[in-house]
């Protein structure tokens, strides 16, 4: 054959190819770790009463004061916080502390895993404030904080502080920015697993005027959706207020709108079409809607990256109290417990399509599916330990309601700790080249 | 025979002396009895010849007797004049050796030049060659201080008349040499003890400090055919050991200096005879001469060991002497001449070698023909004519597109897989010697050997390795380019061919990305294998290559080896091949000798280097991935199909949409009828070879996350076959197409050429643009932070995210205190499972046990260079063991709390303390019983002594090298280099001997023609 020598050497060629395919398949170059970092909860400073919702008894926890890494399960499905920031390993699941004080408000907050940035929109540093910013550093070693306070009278100077291995620190809202009305804090570590909370409470005299555990929204964003919002009817006529507070952090200003999503159909409020925003001022708008549903949701859209909140003014027993709902991050598949809270999930979206799961305390599962446009509720039974969402469509919001002897809370429906799927390293002296 | 009183006063007594002389004895006899001046009294001696040499003298009728063959040249002169009537006055005795034919005026000359001077007793002839009759020998001879024989002479000196005339000289050879018959009596003769050699300069010497004058008259002329000291005929003398002409040569060199010279001078001259043995014998050794290597040392030791001689031999001369042994100064020649001569010889010999004198008959002027060149119209040469030549045009085309494409690379370059170059040639030089590196965790391993080629090559930048990469890297394009014109111009000569294969192999995608991702190893290779396949030819018959030739090209190789191990890889396969092939040869012929020949001279070729790289090649034993690797950093390869496209891929290689023509132009030279298909055939056995290699993942010391494998050493050789059978196939194409009507033929080459021109154009653009901004540049901004080099000793975790072509990786390592340096990467030491596990848990935030890990081990920072993932930051921030230190631009460090350091001392309360560390060894003091810990990886060698003595070292559970210490006191931490210094004493030895068998040999006197030596 003329050319046979040739065709064998072709025949190595393609042999060789084929080899180094078989080769190349077997080689796998990266690994990886998959954990749910720890979440932290906030202690229960003097006059408050916590409790901790969890979905196992099982769950290990460790107290933050006590310098031992030593853990130990909860027990209970509801644990009673005396004082100390506990650590927990829920393993994804995201714990809700409720606190309140006893006939004067109450809150919750879903427990979270170490923040880099945290940013409280509410409270206030005037004279009626009795609020707290919490800084809690879980890690074992020392933590350096920057606290960047935003007012009505712009960016405050940075505060700097150094919160020391599993401690806590509280500094009184009125330090922040003496004085001021309207208060927006972030939040940032320089180092330290660091989480932050924030107490709202007011008080005028001797009597309160309601407080709320003010949850946190890790970023600015052009886009943002509190998705739920308590609309309490007073008479007939008129509802309880509501105050959007509003601030764009970065160097330019922001045009903002809002949109008001409720049962009763969805529309932009008087007055809140293309406001203009100042950059670094905290800015407040009154949103009166004349709508009769009991919830609602506001959707903001700003052309700069913005946060944002409302306050809502709520009667609880007779009782005056306020709720501070914050933006909430899109929904995602997760598990948050809910043992002894019963409350109410508002989903806000386009198309809202959830599938949830709900576990009660005898262990049943009962499997919902939440459909709807622009607004749906869904209260949680009586008996419920948590919810786990196991199907959601896109741009899905969630906030849960909360109402107790004590008070109104209202809480984001987020991940309190996500899966991190951290890539191990290998050893690679080429880290020493530039 | 005429007697005395026909001629003159004098009395001539001519004794000649035989001894296997009888191819010359013929011309001596004749030349002696056709003298003008017929000599009185002729006698013979013959030393126990074993040829005709007796008959020739008895058909001669020369009165003669014989003696034992061991009778030296001055015994059997004595016997001679002993036999001879009572002396008269003016009798003269006339040396006539058997192998030199005086002139019929030469003793008629030596007589005139001694009638008018009493004090002469010695004269003798001008010596000229045996066969060339031009050829000058001597004219007197003397002796140099280091016991040469001098003429002042330079070698085969033309005879013009240059030297004539009478001259003083401190001797005259015996050859021809006349003697006053009383003198040579009252002196004894000739010292017996020289058998042979030197025995005339012994003489002259003790005639002079006789206060006799010798002199060396040109008139007279004889024939000298040296056929002792050319080893024309075998010594027999007694005390000629072996029989080595210049053993003896040398030994009563020696003698004669030892036992004339004045007492005070003799150590003086010991000293100079031994150093001057030593050289000549080194030079021997590296002319492949060892017998006359051994002659020079054995001469000199046998003397030496038997000082009884000398000194009976110097009581002699001092009855003798009335003059001082000082008179002889004058003769003696300077050192600066011997140095001069020396030197002329020296540049003489390199010249003829590198430059052979053109043997071409010279034109006569009467050849030219003015006529003709006056109607040749004048010729004016444009100066710009000089640019449409394809040569300037393609060096010039890829020296700018070298220029341009380095841009970025003026400086200090550092990048991908080229580590930041040490500023000076030391550096790299310690680097080589040491035995121990501080790389990691520390590493005993072999420094490759490209580490000294670069020291060595940086020589010629004055030691500035950083110019000489940077330089390097511009450059290499063109050498690239210009060896490989050098071997397609042996394909064709068609220079539109040549240059545009050449540059398309300057272009290559397997070039553009050596120089790239700054891999030296490849572009070495792409520069040599032009070569290479030059050398190497025609190595399929590779039987007829000389063993000098096969260790030439070893050294070739050798060099190849110490850049990249997969050149041994290319070499070895390819050896096995052929060598397969060849064995279809040897079943069908049934040529054994050939076959083996064969396989000897190829398996020198490719084992010889890898034993003179030792021991780093010996270690790529141990671990094998050091076959697949190169000079610095492992950058990951493209794969395998991307291998298959010619292009290695990877960092800093072309695009793979970017097809190079290499396969397409093998793949059609594969079914060529040419000699195209010979090469295309080694190109597709190499791009097999290539894919095979790219399809390999591979983990090394430095780098255990496996990666594929750089294929980018055996793509050069894919590469060089592709722009070879495309030169060949183009070659013989082009006729073909020219004269033949439009067929396939002229589709495919118009394809090919449309592929090959459109890879080039994308090609130069790729490197102009996006090929500036590749991962070496120069002036990087480095990656540990100036304050963490202020500590010495200091190790550190670093950590960071590397980008590799799709993604990055967190990656680590243990950095003291600086970058990675050049030759580093390859001596890394294998990573430790206890630190790869506390970084590891460092990144998933479960390392709370991680800080005291990087204690124990001596790791005294945590640095997380960024950009890095803010939640690993805070994850290490929560670990607890460890404190921030600062966060700055660069990145995070933090201290690990507890206290650590290189050398650490657990006293027996358990109480740990740091003890001052250098960088390498230490002296310190430790405060009192307790153990020592030395947190550097686990090594024989490490030594700690105290008062004197070595502590004992066991290895504790960490692998950490430690020493019990029984008391307080000063102690000293080193690291011996005993095994390291052997190992470069065994490289050095096999590199000499390589570099001694690639030498051109010198020659024994014996194997030089006559027509040569005279």
């Amino acid at each position: 054959m003329k050319f046979g020598r040739s065709l064998g050497f072709l025949a190595a060629l393609v042999s060789a190819l084929c080899i180094g395919a078989l080769l190349s398949v077997a080689v796998t170059t990266k690994s990886y770790s998959e954990s749910y970092p720890s979440v932290v909860c906030p202690p229960t400073i003097a006059g408050l009463t916590s409790q901790i919702s969890l979905t196992s008894k099982k769950t290990p926890f460790q107290r933050l004061q006590n310098r031992t890494t030593k853990t130990a399960p909860v027990k209970v499905l509801r644990l009673p916080v005396n004082k100390d920031s506990l650590l927990f390993n829920s393993e994804g699941v995201a714990p809700v502390v409720w606190q309140s004080k006893a006939s004067s408000w109450a809150g919750g907050a879903v427990c979270t895993g170490p923040a880099t940035s945290q940013w409280f929109v509410g409270g206030t540093a005037d004279i009626t404030t009795r609020g707290r910013l919490i800084i809690i550093n879980s890690g074992l070693s020392d933590a350096v904080v920057d606290i960047q306070s935003f007012t009505e009278n712009g960016k405050q100077p940075l505060r700097t502080i150094t919160v020391v291995s599993k401690n806590y620190q509280v500094i009184p809202t009125d330090s922040l920015a003496p004085g001021d009305k309207y208060l927006t804090v972030h939040v940032a570590p320089r180092s330290g697993r660091v989480n932050a909370f924030m107490i709202d409470e007011q008080g005028k005299g001797l009597s309160t005027l309601g407080g709320d555990l003010v949850n946190f929204a890790p970023t600015a964003s052009k886009s943002l959706m509190i998705p739920a919002i308590p609309h309490q009817i007073k008479d007939r006529s008129a509802a309880l207020p509501h105050t959007l507070r509003v601030l764009t952090p970065g160097d330019v200003d922001a045009i903002v709108t809002a949109e008001v999503l409720s049962a009763d159909g969805v529309f932009v409020p008087v007055g809140l079409t293309s406001r203009s925003i100042t950059a670094g001022i905290v800015t407040e708008f009154q949103l009166t809607p004349k709508i009769t549903s009991a919830v609602l949701a506001v959707r903001i859209t700003s052309t700069e990256p913005v946060v944002a909140a409302i306050k809502s003014t709520v009667t609880v027993s007779g009782r005056k109290d306020f709720v501070w709902s914050t933006s909430a991050p899109a929904l995602v598949p997760l598990t948050i417990a809910i043992s002894g809270l019963t409350p109410l999930i508002s989903f806000a979206g386009d198309r809202i399509n959830v599938s949830l799961d709900v576990t009660l305390n005898n262990g049943k599962v009962v499997r919902k599916t939440i459909k709807g446009t622009e607004i749906a509720t869904w209260r949680a039974p009586d008996a419920a330990r948590s919810f786990t969402i196991t199907k959601v469509g896109p741009d899905t919001f969630a906030g849960a309601l909360v109402s107790s002897v004590n008070g109104y809370g209202y809480f984001p429906i987020a991940p309190g700790s996500l899966l991190t799927k951290i890539e191990l390293p290998d050893s690679n002296i080429r880290v020493l080249n530039p | 025979m005429a007697s005395l009183a026909d001629v003159d006063k004098h009395r001539v007594t001519a004794v000649l002396v035989s001894h296997n002389g009888a191819l010359w004895l013929p011309e001596v006899v004749a030349a002696l009895t056709s003298q003008t001046r017929p000599i009185d009294l002729i006698t013979a001696v013959d030393t126990g010849s074993e040829d005709a040499s007796t008959k020739l003298l008895k058909s001669a009728r020369i009165p003669f007797f014989s003696t034992d063959r061991e009778t030296g040249f001055g015994q059997a002169v004595s016997l001679a004049v002993d036999k001879l009537p009572k002396a008269v006055e003016h009798e003269w005795i006339w040396l006539i050796h058997d192998d030199c034919a005086p002139a019929p005026t030469a003793l008629a000359e030596l007589l005139n030049a001694v009638d008018d001077r009493p004090q002469v007793v010695m004269v003798g002839p001008k010596l000229l060659g045996w066969h060339d009759r031009t050829h000058l020998l001597e004219a007197g001879i003397s002796i140099a201080g280091n016991g040469a024989r001098w003429t002042g002479l330079e070698p085969l000196e033309y005879d013009q008349g240059q030297h004539d005339g009478i001259h003083d000289v401190l001797s005259v050879s015996t050859a021809g040499a006349l003697i006053r018959r009383d003198v040579f009596e009252e002196l004894g003769g000739l010292d017996q003890n020289l058998a042979l050699f030197r025995d005339d300069v012994d003489f002259g010497w003790r005639a002079r400090t006789a206060g006799h004058s010798v002199i060396a008259a040109t008139s007279a002329i004889a024939f000298h055919a040296q056929a002792s000291a050319t080893e024309r005929r075998r010594i027999d003398v007694e005390g000629a050991l072996l029989h080595r002409p210049l053993l003896l040569d040398r030994r009563n060199a020696a003698y004669v200096l030892l036992a004339n010279s004045s007492w005070w001078m003799i150590p003086w001259i010991a000293l100079q005879l031994f150093s001057s043995a030593i050289a000549r014998a080194l030079g021997y050794l590296l002319a492949k001469l060892p017998g006359y290597a051994s002659d020079e040392i054995l001469a000199f030791t046998t003397l030496i060991l038997r000082p009884g001689k000398i000194l009976e031999a110097r009581k002699v001369r001092k009855k003798q002497r009335f003059v001082s042994a000082r008179v002889v100064a004058t003769y003696i020649p300077p050192r600066w001449s011997q140095l001069r001569l020396g030197t002329e010889r020296l540049v003489e010999s390199m010249r003829a070698r590198v430059f052979p004198d053109n043997t071409s008959a010279a034109v006569s002027i009467l050849d030219s023909v003015e006529d003709e060149d006056l109607l040749t119209p004048v010729k004016t040469i444009k100066w710009f004519s000089v640019f449409k030549r394809p040569e300037v045009i393609g060096f010039l085309a890829i020296a700018i597109i070298s220029l341009v494409n380095s841009r970025n690379r003026f400086g200090a370059i550092v990048g991908g897989a080229l580590p930041i170059s040490p500023s000076g040639a030391t550096d790299l030089w310690r680097t080589y010697f040491e035995s121990w590196h501080q790389v990691g965790m520390g590493s005993s391993l072999a420094t490759p050997p490209w580490v000294a080629v670069t020291a060595i090559a940086s020589l010629a930048v004055l030691g500035k390795v950083q110019f000489l990469i940077t330089t390097f890297f511009l450059v290499a394009p063109i050498l690239i380019m210009w060896t490989g014109f050098l071997l397609l111009k042996k394909l064709t000569s068609n220079s539109w061919i040549s240059i545009p294969a050449a540059f398309l192999y300057a272009i290559s995608p397997v070039t553009i990305a050596a120089v790239s991702s700054g891999y030296i190893g490849t572009l070495i290779l792409l520069i040599f294998v032009p070569l290479v396949a030059i050398i190497l030819h025609d190595w399929l018959a590779i039987e007829k290559y000389s063993w000098r030739k096969i260790f030439a090209v070893s050294l070739l190789f050798t060099v190849l080896y110490a850049f990249t191990l997969m050149s041994f890889v290319i070499a070895l396969v390819a050896s096995v091949l052929v060598s397969i092939d060849n064995f279809k040869d040897y079943s069908s012929t049934q040529d054994k000798s050939v076959w083996f020949d064969r396989l000897k001279k190829r398996s020198a070729l490719v084992f010889v280097p890898f034993l003179v790289n030792a021991p780093y090649s010996f270690e790529a034993v141990i671990n094998p991935s050091r076959f697949l690797t190169e000079p610095g950093l492992r950058i990951p390869g493209g794969g395998s199909l991307a291998v298959l496209s010619g292009n290695p891929g990877g960092l800093g290689s072309v695009p793979l949409w970017l097809i190079s023509p290499i396969v397409l132009v093998l793949v059609i030279s594969l079914f060529s009828s040419t000699h195209a298909r010979g090469i295309a055939e080694y190109g597709i056995t190499a791009l097999s070879l290539a894919v095979f290699v790219g399809s390999l993942s591979i983990s090394t010391r430095g780098n255990e996350g496996a990666a594929k494998a750089w294929a980018g050493p055996v793509l050069s050789v894919v590469t060089l076959a592709a722009a070879a059978a495309g030169t060949v196939l183009l070659n013989s194409l082009r006729q073909t197409l020219i004269l033949s009507h439009i067929h396939y033929r002229h589709v495919l080459a118009a394809t090919l050429l449309f592929i090959t021109a459109a890879y080039a154009t994308l090609a130069v653009g790729y490197s102009l643009s996006t090929g500036a901004d590749s991962a070496v540049q120069a002036n990087r901004a480095t990656v540990m932070p100036a304050f963490l080099s202020v500590e010495t000793d200091t190790k550190i975790l670093v950590l960071r995210e590397v980008e590799n072509t799709e993604d990055k990786k967190i990656q680590y390592y243990i950095s003291r205190g600086r970058d990675i340096s050049l030759g580093e990467p390859d001596v890394a030491p294998q990573q430790n499972a206890s630190i790869a596990q506390a970084a590891r848990s460092l990144i998933d935030g479960t390392g709370i046990a991680s800080s005291k890990t990087l204690a124990d081990y001596g790791i005294k920072y945590v640095y997380v260079k960024n950009p890095f993932k803010k939640e690993v930051i805070r994850s290490i921030d929560g670990l607890g063991g460890f404190t921030r230190t600062s966060a700055t631009s660069l990145g995070v460090v933090w201290k690990v709390s507890q206290p650590t350091g290189r050398l650490l001392f657990v006293a027996e309360s358990g109480e740990r303390i740091v003890l001052e560390a250098g960088e390498f060894g230490a002296r310190t003091f430790v405060p009192g019983p307790g153990t020592l810990i030395l947190t550097e990886t686990a090594n024989r060698s490490w030594q700690v002594l105290q008062n004197g003595y070595r502590l004992d070292r066991i290895n504790n559970e960490l692998g950490l090298p430690t020493f019990k210490v029984t008391e307080s006191g000063e102690i000293s931490l080193l690291h011996d280099g005993t095994v390291r210094r052997g190992w470069l004493s065994l490289q050095i030895i096999f590199l000499s001997v390589v570099l001694v068998m690639a030498l051109p040999a010198g020659r024994r006197k014996s194997e030089i023609s006559e027509e040569e030596l005279a």
